[in-house]
């Protein structure tokens, strides 16, 4: 059963036309996962942790997580094993969702997953290939760069400003007065 | 980050939005380049390098850079730290490129580039300064919160009572060795058994300073982001550790 599902997954992500997003800082919650569609595969069994991973040690076999948040915000430590699936979705500093199980009073990482982000209705993705094109054709559009603004400072793409996303409600007005001119958005990639 | 502020523009009542979402990371890997702004330029924790002739170098260059011809580019860049952020400039665009290549294929990952070079530097007015060229590199890698400097590391190690010193390696790791004097329990037991093994340390006081180190820095930190949580007054070092019985080689 639970192999069946591993195999629908995929196709239930790319049927759903979730994306993976960018760090989000601010979404972490212990709570268990709202699927983007309501199928039975898509629900993680049992409880999980969701959150940005902090940390990984293959020698200790520990990942630690930031989950929760504000005030409730706070680290945990799960274990993992040779069984434990999708470990390569564990990568510090990206959004992970870890089901587990306590084993000794210890949560015990069964099945992560990468955490994804739903891109807001209308909004398309494009290819660094495709937006290089567009700036090799001088083409009329504003790239944002929605990363805090040290990250923006040492390093950002070629004509690129930079609106944190914390600060991009405060920063609406910095964007072209035209509705319907081409916004391109991006940040430090997948997680 | 990217999806979200997306999502407020189409609030705000704009129609033609795109994310790419794959990041500033896969932009470079798609071989394209990236660009420092001014401020980092001039005051950013990072090495800054010259491609041009140390005669042009010399009559006028960036402020803080360090002149590496492009000629001679290959014997002299590892001299450069490999976690340095590192700016590069040049007045000739395909030298710079095949500069960042060579850096990228040695495994340097924060390299950026000045808009337009030299010439770019001076059309907005970038400040510039003269004199004999600058051939040393000199760079300090920040420490991030909760880090503690090799420096400091090192203090505690000659002297038990500036911090206790934790080793949160496994058991097999340390039957090859340790410091000395540090104490030591594996990261996994770390979290079950954490205040009653740090009472148990001798001459344990509140407030004590705690040193935490692994072999790399990753478990270290880990664990002091556990012992943060209950209060306890650590921090860790990020740094290779290796030991051979008590002859231990710490390298940044």
């Amino acid at each position: 059963m639970k192999k069946n599902i591993s195999r629908l997954v995929p196709f239930l992500i790319m049927a759903s036309f979730l994306v993976s997003g960018c760090n989000q800082d601010t979404s972490s919650t212990v709570t268990t996962v709202k699927p983007a569609i309501t199928t039975q595969a898509e629900k993680p069994q049992g409880p999980v942790y969701k959150g940005k991973v902090v940390g990984r040690s293959n020698k200790a076999k520990q990942i630690s997580i930031a989950v929760g948040k504000g005030k409730d915000a706070k680290t945990i430590m799960v274990s993992f094993d040779e069984n434990t699936t999708g470990l390569e979705h564990a990568k510090k500093g990206h959004g992970a969702i870890i089901a587990y199980e306590m084993r000794d009073g210890v949560p015990f990482a069964t099945t992560i997953k990468q955490k994804l982000a739903k891109l807001p209705q209308g909004v398309t993705v494009i290819s660094p290939q495709d937006v290089k094109a567009l700036i090799d054709a001088d083409k009329d559009f504003l790239l944002v760069d929605s990363r805090p603004g040290k990250r923006y400072s040492a390093s950002h793409l070629p004509g690129a400003v930079s609106i944190p996303v914390c600060e991009m409600q405060e920063l609406l007005q910095n964007l072209p007065k035209h509705k319907d001119k081409l916004l391109i958005f991006y940040c430090g990639g997948p997680t | 980050m990217s999806p979200k502020s997306a999502g407020q523009a189409v609030k705000a009542g704009y129609k033609n939005i795109q994310v790419m979402l794959a990041g500033e990371p896969a932009w470079i890997k798609a071989g394209y380049s990236t660009y420092a702004n001014y401020g980092f330029v001039c005051r950013g924790n990072n090495v800054i390098i010259d491609l041009r002739s140390p005669e042009k170098s010399a009559a006028a260059r960036v402020p803080r850079s360090v002149n590496m011809p492009f000629a001679s580019f290959e014997d002299t860049y590892d001299e450069i730290p490999i976690k340095a952020p590192i700016v590069l400039y040049s007045d000739n665009e395909e030298e710079t490129i095949a500069a960042l290549r060579i850096l990228q294929a040695e495994g340097y990952k924060k390299i950026s580039l000045i808009e337009g070079g030299f010439h770019g530097w001076k059309r907005v007015g970038g400040r510039l300064v003269k004199g004999p060229v600058v051939t040393d590199v000199h760079w300090q890698r920040i420490l991030a919160e909760g880090e503690v400097s090799l420096a400091e590391f090192e203090k505690a190690m000659k002297d038990p009572n500036e911090a206790i010193i934790l080793d949160v390696r496994t058991r097999d790791e340390v039957s090859e060795g340790k410091i000395e004097i540090s104490q030591h329990i594996p990261l996994d037991e770390l979290c079950k058994e954490m205040d009653q093994f740090i009472c148990n340390i001798k001459d344990m006081q509140k407030g004590q300073k705690i040193y935490i180190h692994c072999t790399t820095g990753a478990r270290a930190e880990m664990a002091y982001k556990e012992l943060k949580k209950r209060g306890y007054n650590a921090s860790y070092l990020v740094a290779e550790v290796e030991c051979d019985g008590n002859d231990c080689s710490i390298e940044e």
